[in-house]
């Protein structure tokens, strides 16, 4: 052994495919999905509504819905153990503890019957041995850290009392009590207004820098991701069409929708995510077409592209594309 | 919550002056002459007369209502046309029983209601399920005269375990209890059916909430997660639903202590009947609107402990 820092990624994904039950019959939402995330590296999942975005990070926490929704095939590697075999009480043990998560919606994931601080600090008394009152104090500091103002005259507050903003502040300081190893958020800014944007995105740098935490961030705002990432994955109906470090999928992006994506300037307080470019939607997940997803849409189209699938395709170091027209098989391999 | 308390009870008051007007309406509205009724066509011009003034029907209709609301506020319902002794009386002396039966069966219903409806819920579509579901639907449907009789007939007749006749000593706990047995079974078994459905629905529904998944994904364990996350939300809508289904459920009380032979609201209702006591019957009609009234002020007191959202409004 080296003795050198672990280099094994926190988070592995291999060949997921997550799927749902639509009128009797199951559908990947997501498939053929593989991914890293490295200690201390932020992961930004990018890509329009309904690419399954969330449901890849539900899938890392256990908590695909069921039973409408199951993991299909594939492995996640947490930290080297695989998730999507683990026993429920396994899980629970990794939850909010060792990996956490901040929800989409804040509106509807606090509970309305329990105080603002005892929801903040039940993961702290779930997971470690304190009493009430270190809990407390605990959850406490945290909903300063989240800039909840005048925290400790609203701790016993319940969250209907609670802005919109306020309640994503409340479920991020949740998410992070615990100096979870990966964080996976999910669109955990939407809410905010763009000081306390810029002050929360500031507020998880620190936690990257101080705890080497990773994070697998979903997000609609390109400014976002340029602000925080490390590497881009641009997801379409389920599968990831390109990967690469950030600066390469701002500068220079291979595949056509990650093009029509990016197109737009980033900008951290503006909400861009126009494809007014492409027309057309996302297929449901029932009705795919059989060669590449995105042909119907896509302006570079040829009509082999409708016949056969298309494979992720390594064009440069660290950079991977699935499109037969821009980065055809075989044709650069590093 | 003295506060809280207060302003539902003032709240209350003009549903009640309601269902009072709804109350001297309805016994205007019976054609005939209430006094010629209980006399009997046979009674002479004077005693007519006479019983007319003593139930206050000789004067004008609107003094009539004044007098009727003004009494009745005062906790004066009038006097029953049989024995004579204020209607209120005859209440109280009986209510205990009844507060007795009604009680212990919701107990019984919540005690059992409860668990069976979440353990239904958590093993949906499963065969704990589909049996908690048919047989909690057969217990709805059964009528209590029926399962009543059926008790009554094996646990006091033949192996003669429980008494017959209903009537107790209420100064004796033990002997109040023991012959509160059947028919809280009874009456019971409708509750525990009901509040089964009522809770298995509305945990299912709270199961797929967001902040379920919340709970999850902090690794709170399971067992905790449906406790104080899921059943705690799920007993606000069960709390509403119950409280509404006491008021309903007075028709199977009613029939719970005639086949029983007990004392209580639904015999002084049937001896009233057949006896033709329109004053007894005013009587009990504002007093049945009452109690619900009060239930319904219990449970939205129960609500409120429950659910942080409603002190505010
Ligand atoms: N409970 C469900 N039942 C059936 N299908 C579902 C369910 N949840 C998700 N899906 C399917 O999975 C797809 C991906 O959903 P997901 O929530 O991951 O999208 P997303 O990328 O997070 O979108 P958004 O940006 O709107 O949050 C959806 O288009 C839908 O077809
Ligand atoms: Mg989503």
């Amino acid at each position: 052994m080296s003795g050198a820092v672990d280099d094994t990624p926190v988070l592995r994904v291999e060949d997921l495919s997550v799927e749902f039950r639509v009128r009797g019959a199951w559908w990947p939402a997501v498939r053929g999905l593989s991914f890293d995330v490295a200690r201390n590296e932020t992961l930004a999942l990018v890509g329009e509504s309904g690419c399954g975005k969330s449901i890849t990070a539900l899938s890392v926490m256990g908590l695909v819905p069921r039973p409408q929704g199951r993991v299909g095939s594939g492995r996640i590697l947490f930290e080297g153990r695989d998730v999507a075999a683990m026993r429920e009480a396994e899980l629970e043990r990794l939850r909010g503890d060792r990996m956490a998560m901040i929800f989409q919606e804040p509106m509807t994931s606090l509970n309305p019957v329990l105080s603002v601080g005892f929801q903040v600090s039940e993961a702290l008394r779930v997971h470690r041995a304190i009493d009430a009152a270190a809990a407390d104090a605990e959850a406490l500091r945290l909903l300063e850290e989240v800039k909840i103002p005048s925290a400790r005259r609203r701790f016993a507050d319940y969250p209907h009392q609670f802005s919109g903003g306020m309640r994503q502040r409340v479920m991020i300081a949740m998410a992070i009590a615990l100096k979870p190893a990966l964080l996976l958020a999910d669109e955990p800014t939407t809410a905010l207004d763009v000081t306390i944007q810029a002050q929360v995105l500031g507020l998880l740098a620190d936690l990257k820098s101080a705890q080497g935490m990773s994070m697998l961030f979903i997000t609609h705002n390109l400014g976002v991701v340029a602000a925080i990432a490390d590497r881009v994955a641009v997801m379409y109906a389920g599968e990831i069409v390109e990967i690469a470090p950030v600066a390469r999928i701002f500068s220079g992006p291979v595949h056509p929708y990650t093009e029509a994506l990016f197109r737009a300037i980033p900008r951290i307080d503006r909400e861009e995510q126009s494809l007014d470019a492409i027309g057309g939607q996302v297929p449901p997940i029932d009705r795919m077409p059989p060669g590449c997803r995105f042909a119907p849409r896509c302006p570079a189209r040829r009509p082999s592209c409708e016949a056969s699938s298309q494979a992720l395709v390594e064009v440069a170091p660290g950079h991977s594309v699935r499109c037969g027209v821009r980065a055809p098989a075989g044709a650069r391999a590093a | 919550m003295i506060w809280y308390v207060a302003k539902r009870l003032l709240a209350a008051m003009p549903t009640l002056v309601a269902v009072l007007t709804v109350v001297f309406v309805i016994v205007r509205i019976i054609p005939g002459d209430p006094a010629l009724t209980v006399l009997g066509d046979q009674a002479t011009p004077q005693a007519l007369a006479a019983l007319r003034e003593k139930l206050g029907i000789d004067k004008p209709l609107l003094a009539q209502y004044f007098d009727f609301i003004t009494a009745a506020l005062t906790g004066d319902l009038g006097r029953s046309l049989v024995s004579g002794r204020p209607v209120i009386q005859e209440v109280v002396a009986v209510l205990p029983h009844t507060l007795d039966l009604t009680i212990s069966s919701l107990v019984l219903g919540t005690a059992l209601g409860v668990p069976l409806g979440v353990w239904a819920a958590l093993r949906r579509n499963r065969l704990a399920d589909y049996v908690i579901r048919i047989v909690s639907l057969v217990g709805l449907s059964f009528p209590v005269f029926v399962s009543g009789i059926f008790l009554l007939m094996v646990f006091s007749l033949h192996y003669r375990l429980f008494p017959v006749i209903g009537t107790s000593n209420l100064a004796d706990l033990g002997d109040r209890t023991w012959k509160l047995v059947l028919p809280t079974i009874t009456l019971g078994l409708v509750m525990v059916a009901y509040i089964t459905r009522v809770t298995r629905s509305a945990m299912l529904q709270v199961l797929s909430e967001d902040y379920v998944r919340t709970a999850r994904a902090k690794g709170v364990p399971a067992r905790l997660v449906i406790r104080r996350h899921a059943l705690r939300n799920a007993l606000i809508p069960v709390v509403t639903v119950v409280g509404l289904y006491l008021g309903i459920n007075i028709g199977n009380s009613v029939l719970t202590e005639i086949v029983f032979n007990r004392p209580g609201l639904g015999k002084v209702i049937v001896t009233a009947l057949n006896q033709r006591d329109y004053a007894m019957l005013q009587g009990l009609m504002v007093i049945y609107c009452f109690l619900i009234v009060v239930t319904n002020l219990l449970t939205d007191l129960a609500y409120g402990l429950i659910d942080p959202r409603v002190k505010q409004a």
